[in-house]
């Protein structure tokens, strides 16, 4: 695991997809903080987190695209898959440099919370509980991207298909809003990224959410490492 | 050290590999040779435990490769068709990664710079994968499996795409590793057969049609020998006067040379040179033809070619 954790951390900066995305994702983070708060001289950030949520649902699959899509297509899979190692400790190695890339991007908006100490009073265990939601829903994104990149050898399909993926789960609430059925509707909101995060966002840590982005992403880890392992049975 | 047991496999309706069985001993370098899509890579993908099979079993070293797979799987050095190669990183920093992928045990260092020695590759370890030529991609294909010392090495294909003096090279180095490894290694270059291995297993459309040594195989196949003549004169005139020489079996012409068949343990040749001679035809050349793999493999492949 930690070979391919290595290998798979590097290739995101030498191949420059960790890069453009870090320099993205801090553009637009900076781009809205100073349309937000510098301009406004307003020392809150928090809607940052709401903002980084949704933004990830388009930056994650495209940082993840080429996971398994290019192992496939250049063969290298040949080699993880005949080395003696377990197919989960592939996808776990993988899952983890994914989230160290995500993790330095994340790294770069520390400086907000820094602005708003030096200029006014943040609320400490709020800003806490945001990046821990933050970092459990990037979880999420990359686990179910990354299965989705196991499930085909085109890097564009596998972007477009986490893309909807991602939407569907976050917008699912308010799909299902109008609906009558009241079971529905409550599946649809207990199964929505957004009605959990909205409590991480309110400064309410609950375990049942904490449960819920870690069962997400244990599950989709699972499936992918089930995917690649049926590709040996095709 | 590599037993195949009825092995099998299916693509949806096509079965690619339908139910083969051999053996391989410790320190035997075998041929494994069949035409494109005979099911050669589909079997070595199964020792290999890339693909898994649909029915029958296969062992590494006394660990089957379904049940036992990481174990088995340490015994293997593999090389696919396509070498699998990360083009982003150099020499040195992907076969480090292999390294530590296989968990090699070897000291390090010593281990990397001996095998890159081995295949050649140590004045290009710094230099980016992407830009190496194809025989040197090759060789770091090689080099790759050949990291964590393995006993068996599966090799497919591995001097395609090589030019003449490569090849060569790849061979010599098969050879050489044959001394203390069990090697199976696939190809459809004859010759390549004839010079590295000892034992020669054919496949086609997912059968094995001979599993022998080289030596074997050619004298086998049967008692007859050919000679070309090349003779002046009309065919027309000269086919029935060879035809009409005791022990030949058949005469068959492209217009200047003819290719005698002799039957079994004839000796056609004063026959064929003192007919020439009484009919008053130039013979210009008189030669056997060697019974060459080619022609044992283009027998035994072609439809239906079942011995």
């Amino acid at each position: 695991m930690k070979a391919i954790f290595k290998r798979e951390f590097r290739s995101y900066f030498t191949n420059g997809i960790g890069c453009v995305y870090c320099a993205v994702f801090v553009f637009v983070m900076n781009f809205l903080y100073y349309l937000n708060s510098i301009t406004q001289y307003q020392s809150n950030f928090l809607y940052i987190f709401n903002i980084m949520l949704i933004a990830m649902i388009f930056l994650i699959p495209i940082m993840t695209m080429r996971i398994w899509s290019e192992e496939k297509k250049q063969k290298t899979d040949q080699l993880l898959l005949t080395a003696p190692v377990n197919t989960m400790d592939i996808v776990l190695g993988k899952f983890f440099a994914a989230m160290c890339v995500f993790l330095v991007s994340l790294a770069f908006t520390l400086v907000y919370p820094l602005m708003s100490a030096l200029y006014g009073t943040p609320e400490v265990a709020i800003t806490l509980g945001n990046y821990i939601a933050i970092i459990l829903a990037a979880g999420a994104y990359i686990a179910i991207s990354q299965f989705m990149s196991s499930l085909t050898e085109s890097q564009i399909i596998s972007a477009l298909l986490s893309i909807v993926t991602l939407s569907l789960f976050f917008f699912l609430n308010l799909i299902f809003e109008s609906t009558d059925i009241d079971v529905i509707s409550r599946i649809a909101s207990f199964l929505s990224i957004i009605t959990r995060y909205v409590n991480f966002y309110k400064g309410l840590f609950t375990f049942s959410d904490v449960v819920y982005f870690v069962s997400l992403t244990v599950l989709f880890l699972f499936f992918t490492s089930r995917v690649i392992e049926k590709r040996r049975w095709s | 050290m590599i037993k195949i047991n009825n092995l099998s496999k299916r693509y949806g309706p096509k079965e690619a590999v339908k139910g083969i069985s051999f053996e391989v001993k410790k320190g035997e370098i075998v041929g494994f040779l069949g035409p494109n899509g005979a099911g050669k890579s589909t079997t070595m993908n199964i020792l290999t435990g890339y693909l898994s099979a649909t029915g029958g079993s296969a062992k590494i070293a006394g660990f089957d490769v379904l049940d036992d797979a990481i174990e088995a799987r340490r015994h293997v050095g593999y090389l696919p068709e396509q070498p699998p190669l990360y083009f982003d990183m150099t020499v040195d920093e992907y076969l480090n990664f292999v390294y530590e992928l296989k968990a090699a045990k070897q000291p390090r260092k010593a281990h990397l710079d001996r095998i890159c020695e081995l295949v050649g590759i140590s004045h290009v370890r710094h230099r980016i994968i992407k830009n190496l030529s194809k025989g040197y991609k090759q060789r770091v294909g090689f080099a790759q499996a050949l990291i964590g010392d393995p006993d068996v090495l599966i090799l497919d294909e591995p001097t395609e795409g090589l030019d003449p003096n490569q090849r060569v090279e790849i061979r010599n180095l098969i050879t050489g590793l044959g001394r203390e490894r069990t090697v199976i290694l696939s190809t459809h270059i004859i010759p390549e057969v004839v010079d590295v291995c000892e034992r020669v297993v054919v496949i086609n459309e997912g059968v094995i049609v001979a599993d022998d040594t080289v030596e074997n195989l050619v004298h086998d196949l049967d008692g007859e020998s050919r000679f070309i003549a090349e003779i002046e004169g009309e065919s027309d005139k000269i086919i029935p006067i060879l035809a009409a020489i005791e022990g030949v079996v058949d005469v068959t012409s492209d217009g200047k040379a003819y290719t005698l068949t002799a039957e079994e343990g004839a000796d056609i040749r004063k026959a064929v040179f003192y007919a020439a001679a009484q009919n008053d035809l130039p013979l210009l050349s008189f030669a056997p033809v060697d019974i060459s793999l080619e022609a044992v493999f283009a027998r035994l492949t072609k439809k239906g070619g079942e011995r």
